[in-house]
Formats: C-alpha cells, sequence, structure tokens
C-alpha cells in the first residue's frame, strides 16, 4: 500500500463522518505523510497500521463527543464537561481519584457523574407523559369517539350482509328459475294430451328456463365460494388493524 | 510500558509539547516529540489534537511552507490555563506515588 492507496481508502472509510471532520483528519494525515517525507513514507503507513484503525480511532473519539452532546441538551449544566476534563483543585486535597480512571482509556474516563443519571432517567419520563396523554385523549374525546366508532361499526355490518343477501339472492333467483323450468316441463306433459303444440312449446320452454336455472344456480354458488371467504377475511383484516397497530405502538 | 497513558495524561502531554513552540507547531513534531517521551501509536494522536481543538485548548492556522499549507497547531489561553492545572495535579500525584515508593518519606 502506498500513500494514495492509504489516503483514498481512508476517505472512504470516512464517508459517514460530517463533511468538516473528514476534511480535518485528510489535511492533518496528508500534512503527515508531507512533513514524513517520501522516504519515511512506508514507514509512516506501517506505524499507522491501516487506513481502517486510523478511521475507526476518529470515530470513537467522534462518538464520545456527540455522546457528551446530548447530555448536556437534556438539561445537563454545560460547564461540565470542561470540569470533569480539568483536574479540580479540591481534589488536590482530599485525594486524587482521576489518575485511577484513567487507565481505562478515553471512553470511560467521559462518562461519568451525573450524565448517566439524566440519561436513565428519560426513557422513564417520557413513558408517564405518554400515558398521561393517551388518558387525556380518551377523556377528552370519549363523547365524539365512541358514537362515532358505533356508527362506523353498524355502517360496516350493514354493508357486509347487504353484500352476503345480494349473493344469497344471486342463488335463489337462479334456483327458482330452475323451479319454474321444471314446473313448466310438468304442465306442458299434461297440456300434450288436450294440445299438443302449447304442450310442445311449454315443454321446451320448461326444459330452457331449466337449463338456465341450474347453470345459474351452479355458477352463483360457486361465486359465493370464491367471494364470501374473500369478503370475510376483509373484514377480519379491517377489524385486526387498529388493533395491530396498537400492539406495535 | 507497563503503565497506561489516560486520556488526562494524554491531552496534558500534548498541550506541553505544542506549549513549548510559541510559534505554533506541526502535526509531525507533535507526534514525534510526544513518542519521545511516551509510547504512542501514531493513529492516536490526532483525535487527541481535534479534541484539544474543539475544546478551545489548542488553536490552528495554515501557514505556507515548501510551496504547500501546513497546519499548525498554538496553544490558546485556555490551553495554558488547563496546562497549569495539569501540572500541579500531576506533582501532586507523582509525588505521593514516589514517597510510596520511597517508604513513608513523602517529598
Amino acid at each position: 500500500m502506498n500513500r494514495i492507496e492509504f489516503m483514498t481508502e481512508l476517505a472512504a472509510l470516512l464517508q459517514e463522518v460530517p463533511e468538516e471532520e473528514r476534511r480535518d483528519a485528510m489535511q492533518f494525515y496528508n500534512d503527515y505523510f508531507d512533513d514524513a517525507g517520501e522516504d519515511k513514507e512506508s514507514e509512516v503507513i506501517l506505524e499507522l497500521e491501516s487506513p481502517a484503525k486510523v478511521a475507526e480511532r476518529i470515530k470513537a473519539d467522534l462518538l464520545g463527543q456527540q455522546t457528551e452532546k446530548e447530555y448536556t441538551e437534556t438539561g445537563c449544566q454545560d460547564g461540565s464537561r470542561d470540569e470533569k476534563h480539568m483536574p479540580a483543585r479540591k481534589e488536590t486535597d482530599t485525594g486524587d481519584y482521576r489518575y485511577q480512571s484513567s487507565g481505562n482509556g478515553y471512553q470511560e474516563y467521559r462518562y461519568d457523574g451525573e450524565a448517566q443519571n439524566t440519561d436513565k432517567q428519560k426513557p422513564w419520563s417520557s413513558n408517564i407523559l405518554k400515558v398521561i396523554l393517551i388518558i387525556a385523549i380518551i377523556l377528552v374525546g370519549a363523547p365524539i369517539i365512541i358514537p362515532c366508532a358505533l356508527a362506523i361499526v353498524l355502517v360496516a355490518a350493514a354493508c357486509i350482509i347487504s353484500l352476503f343477501a345480494f349473493f344469497l339472492a344471486i342463488v335463489v333467483g337462479f334456483a327458482a328459475v330452475a323451479i319454474v323450468g321444471v314446473v313448466l316441463v310438468c304442465a306442458g306433459l299434461m297440456a300434450l294430451i288436450p294440445e299438443i303444440a302449447v304442450g310442445l312449446a311449454l315443454i321446451g320452454t320448461g326444459l330452457i328456463l331449466g337449463v338456465i336455472g341450474a347453470i345459474g344456480t351452479v355458477a352463483g354458488v360457486k361465486l359465493c365460494i370464491v367471494i364470501i371467504p374473500g369478503i370475510c377475511r376483509g373484514v377480519v383484516w379491517i377489524f385486526s388493524r387498529p388493533f395491530h397497530r396498537k400492539a406495535v405502538a | 510500558m507497563v503503565f497506561n497513558t489516560g486520556a488526562a495524561l494524554l491531552d496534558a502531554i500534548v498541550l506541553a509539547v505544542v506549549s513549548r513552540e510559541k510559534e505554533g507547531t506541526y502535526g509531525y513534531k507533535i507526534t514525534q516529540d510526544v513518542r519521545k517521551a511516551i509510547e504512542v501509536s501514531e493513529s492516536t494522536l490526532y483525535p487527541v489534537l481535534r479534541r484539544l481543538q474543539k475544546d478551545d485548548c489548542l488553536e490552528v492556522y495554515d501557514r505556507q511552507f515548501d510551496g504547500r499549507n501546513r497546519r499548525y497547531y498554538k496553544v490558546t489561553e485556555k490551553g495554558t490555563t488547563q496546562l497549569k492545572l495539569y501540572e500541579t495535579e500531576w506533582k501532586n500525584y507523582s509525588s505521593r506515588i514516589n514517597g510510596l515508593f520511597e517508604g513513608g518519606e513523602s517529598a
């Protein structure tokens, strides 16, 4: 790996950090290579280990700072960081804990004291707030929401029932046609003796109606078999949606 | 080295190194100077310098050198105050440890 490869890879690895940070880091390492000189290029690359390692260090440090910023935003006093960072004069007399903790490296050194407490309290207070809000919404909205919900449920039920009735009517209608056909055939057979022409005409009409009725009935039943489960599934889906959403929230 | 160099001590060392140059100094030289005193990998120094810069302990400026821009670091007033605190702290700390090691004769 040479210098250009190293810098290219470092730039790629720093894509996710803010542009200002990336530019600053790139300038630093570019200067670094310049000042080390061409003959030390490979030595420097060896010392830096890998672009991944360099990028990781930069990101780790940025992450530490961001977490700190969050603490100050949640109401931790602004100066806390500097106080923590600076060795306080008070500690000189009472005995010094600072250097004990310094062995643990950056991250641990930075997260201490009240900052952690505010972090723990945050989810608790926001949960309580949520519950209060929900109760308030229910109390205020009850007189409007309950009748509206009732109306929606009733309308939906009416729609479903009328859909069922519609398909049932198709089946019944065709069945009736088939029955009429059969009756006409019987009537035609009886009319054959006094008047052949009328009897034949009745039998013919009866047969045609019977066949149409039979086909219609079968088709209607098939249609119901296909559509009714579909409607049922649709209804179940519509009613289960609000519950699903509640479960997710 | 057996002993770890923590964040505070590293900050103190970097501040001390930079403060020796009144006109300011640059990344490569800082790294070399720090490495004369302690074992530290080259990739550790940049985040420290960046952090001190953000904390207003160091300021940066670019100056022409050899036909290119070179970034210089300089200790600010705040950085000097901070370094003094670190030095006092270190004296206390090391004298107590020395006292312990040398058998009750605290310095």
